[in-house]
């Protein structure tokens, strides 16, 4: 026994073990599915550019109606929620987990609107909760006029948007609910100063989450179209709505760009790939605080990768065409990629944490209620070991990012004009390949997280 | 804010009334406090961050153990609170987790936490702050001496004592000659050297030692590595890769013969044992800090614990069979809790002036008893090193369940005083 007390005086603590469940993923022969979506993708793109065949895309009217809620009133709901959840992330309780804050606006506010939005159109108009309070300021202000911030474009909520995305991907404590909630509402603050100033037409361009929300509402098979006091709603397939759209601005194009590149830093982070190379133990990883300058640089980098990779494969198109096409058309194709990555990446999220919201909002002060009329429930994690609901998830994820990059080709084909040479077609089929490949590696390599 | 997560559901409320009777007895009379302030704990959470699935269930277990000891009268007549923050398994946040849950919560002491990188970067805040800090995190960095007089284990064996408590019974009744599969970091490099040097302090012999890129996904490659004469094969991977592990171990070692297998369920730790993939692992062993299948000798306090975290006979939660709980080491929460309302008791703590107090009254405490406080067994602590002692289990795989084949003794795990915090000043 001295011999082995001996040998143990000078070891430093343990490590613990690591937490993270086992992926029934890595089991699964996901380098033959990816191959297979990289195939599907490439032949839909040749095929589309010499057959000269694509399907049509017309918009038809299903009905119209009188609003019955005008977005007034709706926004100005919305808003009062919003106040309420602040004042929940200010005072309620300090677990994530049990703090509406939090949990509505990771799971709410970022993933089932905008899923919601690619599926049924631009829901986040609704509720979208400065509409009204700016409506209402401007009126009482008798404010009609504009402060020039349209002259900046997109680049105001480029500017906001690059700054959530380090908070949600890089900061410290993004679900903290009290920092969350003092943020969300600084936030608020400066967008209603800056859109009451300039009218509330100018969110669609200057504030992130409307842009956001927006453009990926542009995939949606339904929408609304707003006239007075009609609404039309509208069906056809998706990405109708965007060949209908005027080809993008430099900062518009600059917001899609740093849409994709978000979405991919923040699955890419995860990835044992990156964690090897920054130099961290993917199975017992520090913690952000010891990440966050070379997050920073890697969520620029990837921005900056993502900008000068579609830039040269654009740049590559029109000098085999001999065309100078515009590159902002082809730029919207990019929607479909970004709204099919969103919905797969968060799908996982939306099926775990999910359900702290479905249970904080059914017993919003945790003493047992049923507010919405659930029996009380434990949050279950047990399907992310089940070896037959898994390959279903993955499934689902499969399907988003393939379809949506099979949209995104027959968009591009659309958008450039088939009367161009077929192999000017080929650079960006090589890169919606990549994508496709990079999309689905993603969701099916090895992640701490 | 802090009482019970989502109340209990109809299955819940059936498993309860089973439950063992001093529980249920003390469920029926609702305690009357007195106009007491309540008493505050602060949990540091790993809410989110590397070790969120084990912080689920650390938080279920703690909020069960905190209804059990409200319904029996709370600690010395005052009523109990708890107050989680989340750390994000992140030694800068624990830190700052605990700055918050004591300076500005006001809370009395600050327990919960389990990643060992997080508890050695907070453990000096909480000294600095002269507050009380029990750890759930099974490493050897209490006993040690790397920390202070504030840091306490009372809940959990660490893992000094858990591995070479082990070597003994591999020794024989598995074989002598052990092959030794680790992820290539500082929780496999524990393993292999405490392992290693309690094998040959009993006559058995480590003929090779496997360590394994934490990187890795695929293992193929590695599998030549273990000698043909191999007589026990002692393996701790983790992480997302451990399925890939044990599937490719299989086909390593096809329908032919194969040593003995050894392994530590922190593995597998969450996960059904009886999963499609990992039949490989049937008639091996492994280590369990508490047995996740219900034994047939299970005492009623255990049969109370389960009832009242809400998990069934095979360790899994009530409402999902799938959703397998950390079983083995979220105890530790369950019966530090024990501790603190008997510190607090036995040194008569009635506010933060006797923090100090407190720690000296656990300091002093020695046999713990199996009891509803101590459900995973009993127990001997170590006030010098502030770190407990248990028994450790050694189950097999039979029928897809482990099946406890070999309890230690609590003499098994221990091992000559590294530090005397005793004799630290607060």
């Amino acid at each position: 026994m001295k011999r082995l007390a001996g040998a143990f005086m000078l070891l430093p603590g343990a490590a613990f073990a690591c937490a993270l469940p086992p992926s029934v993923i890595l089991t699964l022969p996901t380098g033959h599915y990816i191959t297979g979506a990289a195939i599907t993708v490439a032949i839909t793109a040749v095929m589309g550019a010499v057959a000269d065949r694509l399907p049509r895309m017309n918009a038809v009217e299903v009905m119209e109606r009188r609003i019955l809620l005008p977005v007034s009133v709706s926004s100005y709901l919305s808003f009062l929620c919003f106040c309420g959840l602040v004042l929940i992330g200010v005072f309620g309780a300090r677990d994530p987990m049990h703090n509406l804050m939090t949990l509505v606006f990771w799971t709410g506010v970022w993933i089932v609107v905008p899923i919601g939005s690619v599926l049924f159109g631009n829901l986040w108009r609704s509720i979208n909760p400065w509409t009204a309070p700016v409506r209402i300021m401007r009126t009482l202000l008798g404010r009609t006029g504009t402060a020039g911030l349209s002259r900046f474009g997109h680049w105001p909520a480029v500017a906001l948007y690059a700054g959530f995305a380090w908070f949600q991907i890089v900061s410290l404590s993004p679900d903290d609910p009290y920092e969350l909630a003092v943020l969300a509402m600084a936030y608020w603050l400066v967008i209603f100063v800056l859109a009451v100033a300039e009218g509330e037409e100018w969110l669609g361009q200057g504030e992130f989450l409307t842009v956001f929300m927006g453009y990926l509402a542009k995939v949606a098979p339904f929408w609304l179209e707003l006239s007075g006091n009609r609404a039309r709603l509208m069906r056809g397939w998706p990405g109708t709505q965007i060949l209908a759209m005027p080809p993008l601005s430099v900062s518009a194009m600059a917001f899609i760009t740093l849409a994709l590149a978000a979405l991919t830093f923040d699955g890419l982070a995860e990835t044992f790939w990156w964690q090897g190379l920054i130099g961290e133990n993917p199975l017992e990883p520090t913690g952000r605080s010891a990440v966050m300058l070379v997050n920073t640089f890697g969520l620029i980098g990837v921005w900056a990768m993502t900008i000068s990779t579609i830039w040269a494969v654009v740049r590559a198109g029109q000098i085999i065409s001999g065309k100078r096409f515009a590159p902002g058309p082809v730029m919207l194709s990019f929607l479909a990629i970004a709204a099919g990555y969103h919905a797969a990446h968060y799908f996982v999220t939306l099926l775990t944490v999910g359900q702290y919201t479905l249970a904080a909002l059914n017993d919003p002060l945790f003493r047992g209620d049923e507010v919405l009329g659930l029996p009380p429930f434990y949050v279950s994690f047990g399907f992310l070991t089940d070896s037959r609901i898994m390959p279903l998830i993955y499934g689902v994820q499969f399907a988003a990012i393939l379809g949506a990059h099979i949209l995104a080709v027959l968009l591009a084909l659309r958008l450039v004009g088939t009367d161009t040479r077929a192999a000017a077609h080929l650079p960006m089929t090589a890169l919606m390949v990549g994508y496709t490949v990079l999309g689905l590696w993603l969701l099916s390599t090895a992640r701490s997280g | 804010m802090t009482k019970e997560v989502f109340g209990l559901s109809p299955s819940r409320r059936a498993v309860l009334k089973g439950a063992g009777a001093g529980l249920l007895a003390a469920g029926f009379v609702a305690p009357v406090w007195a106009q007491s302030a309540p008493i505050k704990l602060g949990f540091q959470l790993h809410r989110t961050g590397i070790g969120a699935a084990y912080g689920r269930w650390y938080e279920r277990t703690a909020q069960a153990a905190l209804k059990v000891i409200n319904d029996g009268g709370g600690i010395n007549g005052r009523p109990v609170e708890i107050l989680f923050e989340d750390d994000g398994t992140d030694p800068k946040r624990g830190a700052e987790v605990v700055e918050k849950l004591v300076s500005q919560a006001g809370c009395d002491l600050v327990f919960g936490p389990l990643f060992s990188h997080v508890v050695i970067g907070t453990a000096p805040r909480a000294a600095e702050l002269k507050v009380p800090y029990l750890v759930c995190s099974e490493g050897y960095h209490v006993a040690s001496g790397m920390l202070n007089r504030w840091t306490m284990q009372p809940g959990i064996t660490d893992v000094r004592a858990q591995v070479s408590s082990m070597a003994p019974w591999v020794l024989a009744n598995l074989g002598k000659k052990v092959t030794m599969v680790f992820p290539d970091y500082a929780f496999g490099h524990d393993h292999r050297d405490f392992f290693t040097a309690a094998v040959e302090a009993g006559g058995g012999q480590v003929i090779a030692q496997v360590a394994i890129p934490p990187t890795e996904t695929s293992f193929t490659r590695y599998m030549p590595q273990i000698p043909a004469d191999t007589e026990v094969l002692y393996h701790v991977m983790v992480g997302p890769a451990v399925l890939t592990f044990v599937k490719e171990l299989g086909e390593f070692y096809g329908s032919g013969a194969r040593p003995e297998i050894f392994g530590f369920i922190d593995s597998l730790e969450a996960v059904d044992t009886a999963s499609p993939g990992l039949e490989f692992l049937e008639g091996t062993h492994f280590w369990e800090g508490h047995n996740r299948v219900k034994q047939a000798d299970a005492s009623d306090h255990e049969t109370a614990y389960r009832a009242a975290v809400g998990v069934d006979d095979n360790g899994a939660s009530i409402s999902d069979a799938k959703d397998v709980s950390t079983y083995a080491h979220m105890f530790s929460v369950w019966e530090t809790l024990h501790v603190i309302k008997a510190g607090m008791e036995a040194s008569g703590y009635q506010s933060t002036a006797d923090r100090q107090k407190f720690v000296e009254a656990v300091e002093a405490m020695t046999d713990m008893p199996a009891s509803l406080a101590h459900v995973q067994g009993d127990k001997r602590f170590n006030g010098k090193t502030h770190q407990v002692f248990g028994h450790q289990f050694i189950s097999k795989v039979e029928g897809g369940k482990l099946i406890r084949a070999h309890t230690t003794s609590l003499e098994d795990g221990m091992y000559p005083d590294a530090v005397d915090y005793t004799t630290q000043s607060f």
